[in-house]
């Protein structure tokens, strides 16, 4: 792990940025490979903001886990892809039969014998069948606990500790409960043709946001009242995206932050009212995270990054052109976690 | 006259006039050797589109129409994989969708909005969880909310191989009766379950091809017509036949192997007779007889 500070974060207005990078930490426990040379990867979100957690990465070919003051837990070769989440792992194969569940120190915890790829998100884990239109949710044992066949391909998913909500290629959003029950079913329509690109649960499950459609796209925002999922804002776009979008709630689910054409288009919750930070000059939007009132935004494509930290209506706080083939973004309280290429990087935001 | 009746039968399906229009549609792959039909038996589940084998062929849209989807790198910060790999989706005529998957990765014309017949959408590949390098066409049928076998659509390839019927077996309580070895059982309830496969030239295959339909007759009266013409997600579930629907989870009995029915067998002798059929119009016939004691 490289130890240099991103060159260009400057401080400004009343805020400081402090960057602090990651040392490289010495593998502990059993099981973990490659500990020599400093992880690609990208570092993504610890679900629960708990200093005792461990975040994760996966860049560049590799993943693993390492904690806040920068000591590196685990460290392995990606094979063909990674499910990761703050308390377990599990990598497969492209024509993967099954997998084992491991701890964030590579101990196996189970195993899984369902053909197709894990993803594991919001404390759930599912294995995605191999016609990408069935999904299994599996136990702490590797056991199926149910299961579900869609009507066509999934093209999205968000999901929140008590709702997955997946977006179909015939235009629907379904959203399942934990046994697998249906608690959402809708199809946005309103476009000349459907279709579901985005889709992201606030993480009370009380919120699902979708772009949907094209020709208008737009975006809709359902929210959950007594029982069922009702529409609370839509808006049509000027945007004509026609790929998986980047799309989530912000750990405290006050603002919603989706890919737009020129930057991350921002949705208040409380107020409804939509912003827009701009990062359009470097392709598309990646990551979206939120600490101290800030959301930082990675964007970019290839070679060239983009690192932005500012408020909802787009005050800037870090406007920060990076080169990296790979780049990830976590926060955790005050502090962000880069992480470019071979580096991670943490960034203490205080008040000054 | 029998490929005539197929496109007379995805006219129906598609709810359009007879013939209107089907003719236009091409091949998405210039040399197409199917690897799966649809129906077939392949990890996972049934397959519900063509699998055609191919190293690096150029992927061309079957007829015109718009992209829809166009999935060729990771979709920013969602968890989700891709089991499709780098896949296209194409808005056709009649509300039909064609989905192109396990393309190379990175080949993907993710530039393109509205495409011509015999567009470039990408390269054969073998992304995604598929067991060889080709490409999985699949047709939707928007209107209908259902997966439409592409050959019904598609022009008929040359074959004259008729499918192979490798045997009828009875079973029950866990235990399997080939007839033919079987020449007496017991009276009771048995599931019906024919191996049967269409011959393939493909380099590899999903699993032993689906024909297009199986014909099954005991004593005289016909106990089973599986025609495998579409499938769609029924509770939750994926459903095969328009007419007498099956889940393919009872439908599926191992390799190249369908569950046809369930038969409450009485005392006497008892007359199998089997027809499968290709989407060629390839046909091939059996017969077994059986005591029930």
């Amino acid at each position: 792990m490289r130890l240099a500070p991103p060159q260009g974060a400057r401080p400004r207005a009343g805020l400081g940025a402090e960057p602090r990078a990651c040392r490289r930490g010495r593998p502990r426990g059993q099981a973990r490979e490659g500990s020599g040379r400093p992880p690609g990867g990208r570092c993504r979100g610890a679900e629960t903001e708990s200093a005792d957690r461990p975040h994760y990465f996966s860049l560049a070919g590799r993943f693993g886990y390492f904690d806040a003051e920068g000591e590196l837990l685990y460290s392995a070769a990606v094979p063909y892809g990674v499910a990761l989440a703050p308390d377990a792992f599990a990598t497969y194969e492209r024509l993967s039969a099954g997998f084992a569940i491991r701890s964030p120190s590579g101990e196996e915890l189970a195993r899984a014998s369902l053909p197709g790829y894990p993803f594991f998100d919001a404390g759930r884990r599912f294995v995605l069948a191999p016609d990408q239109c069935s999904v299994t949710e599996i136990g702490p044992d590797g056991r199926a606990l149910w299961s579900r066949q869609f009507g066509s391909v999934i093209t999205a998913y968000g999901g929140s500790p008590d709702l997955a909500a997946f977006g179909l290629m015939d235009g629907s959003i379904v959203g399942l409960g934990l046994r697998g029950e249906e608690l959402l079913s809708f199809a946005p329509g309103g476009s000349r043709l459907p279709g579901i690109y985005g889709v992201a649960v606030s993480p009370d499950g009380l919120l699902v946001a979708a772009v949907c459609g094209l020709d208008k796209q737009r975006l809709v925002v359902l929210e959950k009242r007594s029982s069922a999922y009702r529409v609370t804002f839509h808006r049509w776009l000027d945007s004509d995206f026609r790929r998986p979008l980047a799309m989530s709630f912000t750990a405290d689910g006050r603002h919603l932050v989706y890919e737009a054409p020129g930057g991350a288009g921002i949705y208040e919750r409380g107020t409804r009212r939509e912003s827009l930070i701009a990062a359009g000059s470097v392709g598309r939007v990646g990551e979206a995270v939120e600490g101290l009132g800030m959301l930082a935004l990675l964007a970019g494509s290839g070679e060239e990054r983009l690192l932005v930290c500012a408020s909802p209506d787009d005050r800037r706080l870090i406007d920060l052109r990076l080169r990296a083939s790979d780049a990830s973004l976590e926060v955790d309280g005050n502090s962000f976690f880069l992480g470019l290429d071979g580096n991670l990087i943490r960034m203490d935001l205080r008040e000054e | 006259m029998a490929r005539l009746a197929l496109r007379g039968r995805a006219a129906a399906l598609l709810a359009c006039a007879a013939g209107a229009a089907l003719a236009a549609l091409d091949w998405p792959l210039s040399s197409p050797s199917l690897a799966a039909t649809f129906g077939t038996a392949a990890p996972g589940g049934l397959v519900t589109g063509l699998a055609l084998a191919s190293t690096g062929g150029l992927v061309r849209a079957v007829e015109g129409g718009e992209i829809l989807f166009c999935a060729d790198a990771p979709g920013g910060r969602s968890p989700l994989p891709s089991a499709l790999g780098s896949f296209v989706i194409v808005e056709h005529a009649r509300q039909v969708a064609g989905v192109y998957s396990h393309l190379a990765p990175g080949s993907a014309s993710d530039y393109l909005r509205k495409v011509k017949p015999g567009d470039i959408l990408g390269a054969a590949g073998a992304s995604g969880w598929t067991e060889g390098e080709g490409l999985l066409f699949q047709a939707f049928d928007r209107k209908e909310g259902r997966w439409v076998n592409p050959l019904l659509l598609l022009p008929p390839l040359g074959d004259d191989k008729p499918p192979v019927i490798r045997s009828l077996s009875l079973l029950r309580a866990g235990k399997s009766y080939p007839l033919g070895e079987t020449r007496s059982l017991g009276q009771g309830v048995y599931g019906i379950a024919l191996e049967s496969s269409d011959p393939s030239a493909a380099p590899w295959t999903a699993g032993p091809l689906a024909p297009y339909s199986i014909r099954l007759v005991i004593d005289g009266a016909l106990a089973a017509r599986c025609v495998f013409d579409v499938a769609r997600a029924s509770g939750g579930e994926l459903v095969f036949f328009s007419e007498g629907p099956r889940a393919a989870a009872a439908l599926r009995g191992g390799e190249g192997r369908y569950v046809l029915a369930e038969r409450l067998l009485a005392r006497g002798k008892v007359v199998f007779e089997v027809q499968v059929e290709d989407a060629a119009g390839n046909r091939r016939s059996a017969s077994w007889s059986v005591l029930v004691e």
